[in-house]
């Protein structure tokens, strides 16, 4: 994670220049860069996969929905029960309250808890949460939780609604690539006054949205609802056909995701986002950026806006070869690329794991010790102002073996998902030379994600 | 089976293709990197000039054994502050004068040292 403004940790400042206003921030740890042995063979892994996938995989379609463990029914018990996600929400409620707290009276500087909230806990946070658990946020969104309890005071149906909605995960979309901006190229986002008016517009777009178009607006339209939900597809956690609770493979997951509006661009913003996330890092755009006589923020800007581009445009060319190498005509290329985006989301849960595994370890732990004091006084409310974070998980080689190790597994994944849905949706004869150009493009994404790792 | 054997050549060009790639558009990793960079005992020493945006030498990766020291001589042609991430070490630049600021790398990472204002990165420390 890049952000911007200038980043320190509180409180361990003794050769702080009187005058000199603390900043605020969070991460200002990088990992190491990925070795070069570790580069060379993730990068034979994810070739050897996907040259023996196209030759060896299955040829009938082969994930069902009727597929997974039955989970002991104690367990599926408490999952389904009414009082877990009674405490899940109640939880996200204080801590939403605390942090709106903090965010209007605690103060302007590296002590304020706000940031790690919003940048560490609900954005790399939710990621790992959902991919462990699932879609967690649909369960303990505070905002779709207010929305339902003023329904609820007003007497009305939780379902009103003044128009229908049809935009499809396409506002989501938007919302992501905005948070994706916010975090990797504005100034100054770490600043009270910037985060108050984020969270207050925030707050006012999604209870507008739902307003007008009632609780569906949080199933589509929602950034974090639809970052929850996607990266949740990956969980070993899921259910069955008949509703039951399972464990199962990640590709089930994903493998259950249709097409639909909006979810090539969502997925564009997921990828690209993060990928310019690593590639910011490097040194010689920096260097590029700071002596360029352009603005940095536009140049920056652009480059991001290219990065998601980059995506929807590589997947899309690859998905026109496919049908034409199956003999179909060049319009169905826009519905086979929304059926064939589900399965770039393995590979954007690797990319996310590979980037924010030392932040959300690291920073995650950090943000209890200015939770603990949120109004910046000094306070001690949780206990927690003495942490030390634990260093044991984010030692130079296991951050660099679990960043190679996501980034082929979200490649394996991918490749297994894209196969499954091109022998579902080609004909069969075509399948098989139909996904090589999927796979030619995840190639292309596993080793620059791999690169972006390796250069400093 | 010919396409497998053909495979081993294909990874290697690929890998070459990719470091290639890499190492021409970014300094090597695994060298120390900077220009300047004069190391006595555990102690590194490296001076950095800036003028308006341009650091000198250009920005690059300066490696830092865990426990070693960086004495980083900073001298801008602008009133400024100095920001070691990690270090949590801050200082005003003042204008044509050499600031020193000593680092030692406690935990293994990467940080950032840079200017707040304009923003501009001078160098990364690689501790490890």
């Amino acid at each position: 994670m890049a952000l911007t403004a200038p980043q320190l940790a509180p409180g361990l400042i003794p050769g702080l220049a009187p005058g000199l206003v603390p900043a605020h921030g969070v991460g200002s740890r990088g990992d190491l860069p990925l070795p070069f042995t570790a580069l060379v063979i993730a990068a034979v892994a994810a070739l050897v996969i996907s040259f023996v996938a196209i030759g060896t995989l299955w040829r009938e379609p082969r994930l069902r929905d009727t597929d997974g463990v039955l989970l002991p029914r104690p367990v599926a018990a408490l999952l389904d029960s009414r009082s877990l996600r009674a405490v899940a929400r109640a939880l996200a409620a204080v801590l939403t309250v605390w942090t709106l707290v903090a965010l209007v009276l605690g103060p302007d500087s590296a002590r304020n808890p706000v940031p790690h909230v919003v940048y560490v806990w609900l954005w790399v946070g939710l990621a790992f949460s959902s991919m462990l658990l699932g879609p967690v946020w649909r369960v303990i969104n505070p905002v779709r939780a207010l929305h339902a309890g003023l329904l609820r005071l007003a007497r009305v149906s939780p379902d009103l609604a003044a128009l229908p909605y049809r935009w499809g995960l396409w506002p989501a979309a938007l919302g992501l690539g905005t948070f994706t901006w916010v975090e990797l190229v504005a100034e100054n986002n770490t600043s009270l006054g910037f985060l108050q008016l984020l969270v207050g517009g925030f707050f006012a777009v999604s209870l507008l949205g739902s307003a007008v178009f009632g609780r569906t607006w949080f199933d589509h339209a929602d950034p974090f609802e639809a970052w929850s939900r996607l990266l949740g597809l990956l969980s070993p956690l899921g259910r069955r056909h008949d509703g039951r609770w399972v464990l199962r493979t990640p590709l089930h997951g994903v493998n259950g995701l249709r097409g639909q509006r909006g979810l090539v661009p969502t997925v564009a913003v997921m990828l690209g986002g993060t990928a310019y996330d690593g590639f910011s890092a490097n040194l010689s755009w920096s260097t590029f950026v700071q002596t360029s006589p352009v603005s940095s923020s536009l140049l920056k800007t652009a480059t991001l806006l290219t990065f998601f581009g980059l995506v929807a445009v590589t997947i899309w060319l690859a998905s026109v070869v496919s049908v034409r190498l199956s003999g179909e005509p060049f319009a169905r290329s826009f519905t086979f690329v929304s059926d064939i985006a589900p399965s770039l989301i393995p590979i954007a849960g690797g990319y996310v794991v590979a980037h924010y595994w030392s932040l959300w370890v690291y920073q995650g732990q950090y943000a209890w010790r200015l939770l603990t004091d949120p109004l910046g006084t000094g306070a001690d409310l949780l206990g927690t102002a003495g942490l030390v974070p634990n260093d044991a998980l984010i030692q130079p080689t296991l951050v660099a073996t679990i960043q190679a190790v996501s980034i082929v597994v979200g490649h394996l994944l991918g490749v297994l998902a894209a196969h499954e849905r091109a022998i579902t949706v080609l004909d069969r004869r075509a399948a098989v030379v139909g996904q090589v150009p999927l796979m030619v493009v995840m190639i292309l994404y596993t080793l620059g994600g791999l690169t972006i790792l390796f250069a400093p | 089976m010919r396409a497998f054997r053909a495979l081993p050549y294909a990874v290697c060009v690929l890998a070459l293709v990719v470091t290639g790639g890499c190492s021409s558009s970014s300094p090597d990793p695994g060298s120390s990197g900077a220009g300047g960079v004069v190391s006595t005992g555990s102690v590194k020493r490296l001076a950095v000039t800036i003028t308006g945006t341009t650091v000198t030498p250009a920005p690059a990766q300066v490696d830092l054994p865990l426990g070693s020291t960086l004495e980083l001589v900073v001298t801008s042609d602008h009133d400024d502050e100095l920001h070691a991430h990690g270090f949590d070490v801050e200082e005003a630049l003042k204008s044509g004068v050499p600031t020193t600021l000593r680092l030692t790398g406690k935990e293994p990472g990467s940080y950032e040292v840079e200017t707040h204002e304009p923003a501009l990165t001078l160098l990364t420390v690689a501790v490890r």
